[in-house]
């Protein structure tokens, strides 16, 4: 524990020498500027943006090269809420849960406000969990470790049985929408043996659903049809407002208060698990904070605190995700892959060594990181007002741009065009459910937790070998309590969910 | 109809591509920036190495080298679009052996290979080691033979996909040895290490950079090449294994049917690559080697490589 420490103190010394200090903090504001703009423009993603930059840490001292690429890993996370709040673009999955309360917001002329709370909500959900990470690196590292398929599969099914329970249709409708996103998200190859399923002939469809199209189509397209179905009378209304809109006031970021540190907890616990945290701990956290809340009808219709919800807790997996790869050298996602080509690039080489022979370091990427949070506060609250100012962009030019930016964007990920059939055909789909009264959520989450379940299920099947079982009674403690759990908090969920349903009819009978 | 309307849209392109190459016949090639197509998706391995690639070729070709990620289906995708190219040498692919002449044994794809593709050269290659724990029974890999005969089925081995760069070596080292082993596939090689450490596998392949970063966690118990960074483990020759196994070759093609004189030109840049100081040290800083092979050298490689996929495949398959 005092080794720890020494190594910490010794960290701070590196990033805050002060022969230094100051470029390391230009290079990092350029790389959280950088990243909030490649996050906000859908297509041009902080992965691609951090992969053409990795050079970058070829030629500058690590000290330098390394904030900036982390600056852009942090800036490009917060940038992928911009298009979410204003247009109903989620750029990733993480976001999609921002997109219930942010496009409704932005229309009553909260934008501004939407968009500052994403931002505190974020750094202080960031950064909570970058100092439990760095307090708590070894235990975290511990647990990385437990947490194999049979655990992964039981914790991602009883994420969608959470999903499905909170949302804000009927129960059965959300099962129905859940149901296509599972098959959806089969089209392609399997993720065990690789093999071709679905294709209905077609060699395009090989490559399965891409996550960009199907989201951008379902969520973004779709909110355009239904608006210029409405004559886009209340696409933004904007207009009377003072230019960009009202700023968040501190009263309202306290009332979050409770909200943002019960997201922070899920999110951080969440982070444990690799792979699929963002997108889980965002809806987690957004369900936890409605099911908590006095109001709880208020959620999907522009609530502030649903926003602070999911950004909040998606912003919190980032601390222990960096874990694995740091103790382990496994790195948890592409994003963190780069990063670790970055640290071997600057004679870094992560895994159980790592913290032995170079603690120091490894102790001021991850201050470095807490250093990001701070910076970040100010540079989003100083950038914010340019991207509020969307809203003044005449609606008969904003839709139409949007449509360029959700094709262009759709384009640039993969180079196919089949991406663009893709997109067309998921905003009809998005538009004709959303008609019938249909919540799209669980579509996309299904198809983004479908393909991981099915792999945990099936890596699960084959480390049984066919005693599946005498394998988690006996050999996977942790995989049968939560598998004994989910029935339970299923129930609880349910008996709560109708009871909210039957007070809301009780309160709106003319609806 | 859709079918046939991405046909004519294809078809289009391709004319477009050859009024354009043809017209350029005669110029200085390369007259314009060429595109390099990965059929693989961003931050791995072989895209770094594309950005170092990339960034050093226009100083030997004259013009930009521009990534173009195409992911999908196991790399069928990219390589489609690659094989649908005009052959003019302005397209090239940035692959590997299993997409390269394994992936033809496995399933139907809609394009052939060693048809459809001649090799610029072999930038480079990742050879496996064989790892266990470093608390593991089995000192050797004989002794994990000698169990595993015994118990057949009871070795438990976590690889980083089907028919991908840790499953095919694996699968020709055990099934040379005779041996039956339960094998897990995860995604990529990072998760197929977890495995091993957290105890859910018995033996995984990995590459020498990673297992240096594990330190004194894991045993290395074969190797492809001698490793003296490892404190050099047997080869997997010296035990015995006939041929070639568990390298990864990364691999520049283009579209069978470039002119002679534009192919020679590629060749040669990336000939002159190996001595540029600055490839050489931005190479080494990814903690990947330099070994080029030269395209015909390769070729070589090439059919012997798909006979002894087939025969693996075939025998894994039938039984």
């Amino acid at each position: 524990m005092e080794e720890l420490f020494g190594s910490l103190a010794q960290g701070a010394a590196i990033l805050f020498n002060p022969d230094t200090f100051l470029l390391t903090v230009l290079y990092m504001i350029g790389g959280l500027l950088l990243g909030m703009f490649v996050g906000a423009l859908p297509g041009l993603t902080t992965l691609t943006a951090m992969a053409i930059l990795l050079p970058i840490v070829f030629f500058l001292p690590p000290i330098f090269g390394i904030p900036f690429l982390l600056g852009i890993y942090k800036g490009g996370i917060y940038g992928g809420s911009i298009p979410a709040i204003l247009v109903s673009m989620p750029g990733t999955g993480a976001a999609v849960a921002t997109t219930f309360d942010g496009p409704a917001l932005t229309r009553q002329g909260k934008g501004r406000k939407a968009l500052e709370m994403a931002l505190f909500s974020s750094v202080a959900g960031d950064f909570t969990s970058d100092l439990v990470t760095i307090l708590a690196i070894v235990p975290i590292a511990l647990i990385a470790l437990a947490i194999g398929p049979p655990e992964l599969a039981a914790v991602l099914f009883l994420s969608l049985i959470v999903i499905s329970a909170t949302g804000s249709g009927a129960f059965v409708k959300g099962v129905l929408v859940m149901a296509i996103g599972l098959f959806v998200a089969m089209i392609g190859q399997d993720p065990i043996g690789a093999l071709a399923r679905f294709d209905f002939g077609f060699f395009e469809l090989r490559s399965g659903i891409g996550l960009l199209p199907m989201l951008i189509g379902l969520f973004a397209l779709s909110e355009l049809l239904l608006s210029i179905e409405k004559r886009a009378a209340t696409y933004i209304k904007a207009g009377a407002k003072a230019l960009e809109g009202e700023r968040l006031k501190w009263a309202e970021f306290k009332a979050s208060g409770r909200t943002i540190a019960r997201s922070t907890v899920i999110g951080t616990s969440i982070g444990m698990i690799p792979g699929v945290g963002q997108v889980v701990a965002a809806f987690v956290g957004y369900a936890a904070a409605k099911n908590a809340s006095k109001h709880p009808e208020r959620y999907g219709k522009g609530e502030l605190d649903g926003i602070a919800a999911a950004e909040a807790a998606n912003n919190a997996v980032n601390g222990p995700t960096l874990v694995p790869m740091l103790t382990f050298g496994i790195p948890g996602d592409n994003i963190t892959a780069i990063l670790l080509g970055a640290f071997v690039a600057v004679g870094m080489r992560p895994g159980p060594q790592l913290m032995v022979e170079q603690g120091p370091q490894v102790f001021a990427i991850l201050l470095a990181m807490l250093l990001a949070n701070v910076l970040f506060i100010i540079v989003g609250y100083l950038t914010i007002p340019a991207f509020a100012r969307v809203v003044r962009i005449p609606k008969a030019i904003l839709m139409p741009l949007t449509i360029m930016f959700a094709f262009a964007g759709v384009f640039a990920v993969r180079n196919n065009p089949t991406d663009l059939y893709i997109l067309a055909g998921f905003g009809v789909i998005g538009y004709v459910l959303r008609k019938f009264k249909f919540d799209v959520a669980p579509l996309a989450m299904a198809f983004i937790l479908g393909p991981e379940i099915e792999r945990a299920v099936g890596q699960t099947l084959s480390l049984s070998r066919g005693d599946l079982f005498g394998y988690i009674v006996f050999e996977r403690p942790i995989t049968l309590v939560i598998l004994l759990l989910t029935p339970v908090i299923a129930w609880y969920l349910w008996r709560r969910s109708s009871k909210l349903q039957r007070a809301a009819r009780l309160l709106a009978p003319e609806e | 109809m859709r079918r046939t309307f991405l046909k004519s849209v294809a078809l289009g392109a391709l004319m477009l591509g050859v009024g354009i190459s043809s017209a350029m016949a005669q110029d200085n090639y390369p007259a314009k920036p060429i595109t390099m197509i990965l059929p693989l998706g961003a931050g791995g391995s072989h895209d770094l190495n594309a950005r170092v690639l990339t960034s050093i070729l226009p100083q030997y070709l004259g013009q930009a080298v521009i990534v173009k990620l195409v992911p999908g289906a196991s790399g069928q995708t990219g390589t489609a679009a690659a094989a649908n190219a005009p052959a003019d040498g302005y397209t090239l692919l940035f692959t590997h052996n299993f997409f390269d002449q394994l992936q033809q044994h496995v399933k139907e794809l809609p394009y052939k290979p060693t048809e459809d593709f001649v090799t610029v050269a072999r930038t480079n290659s990742a050879r496996m080691c064989a790892i266990v724990r470093a608390d593991s029974q089995f000192k050797s890999l004989q002794a994990l033979f000698d169990f595993g005969k015994s118990n057949p089925g009871k070795i438990e081995l976590s690889h980083s996909g089907q028919w991908g760069a840790t499953m095919v070596p694996a699968a020709q080292l055990f099934n040379w040895a005779k041996v039956q082993v339960n094998m897990t596939p995860y995604r990529g090689g990072g998760p197929s290490l977890r495995a091993l450490l957290a105890g859910d596998a018995d033996v995984t392949f990995q590459f020498p950079s990673t297992i240096l970063g594990q330190g004194d966690k894991v045993r290395t118990l074969a190797c492809v090449l001698d490793e003296p960074t490892l404190g050099s483990p047997p080869t997997f020759a010296s035990l015995g294994f006939p041929g070639e196994i568990g390298e990864m070759h990364r691999i520049v093609m283009a579209p069978r049917g470039v002119p002679a004189d534009r192919l020679a030109k590629l060749r040669e840049a990336f000939v002159a690559l190996q001595e540029d100081t600055t490839y050489k040290s931005l190479i080494k800083r990814l903690g990947e080697d330099s070994n080029l092979m030269s395209g015909d050298e390769y070729e070589k490689l090439r059919a012997q490589q798909s006979k002894d996929y087939k025969a693996l495949v075939d025998s894994m398959t039938s039984g």
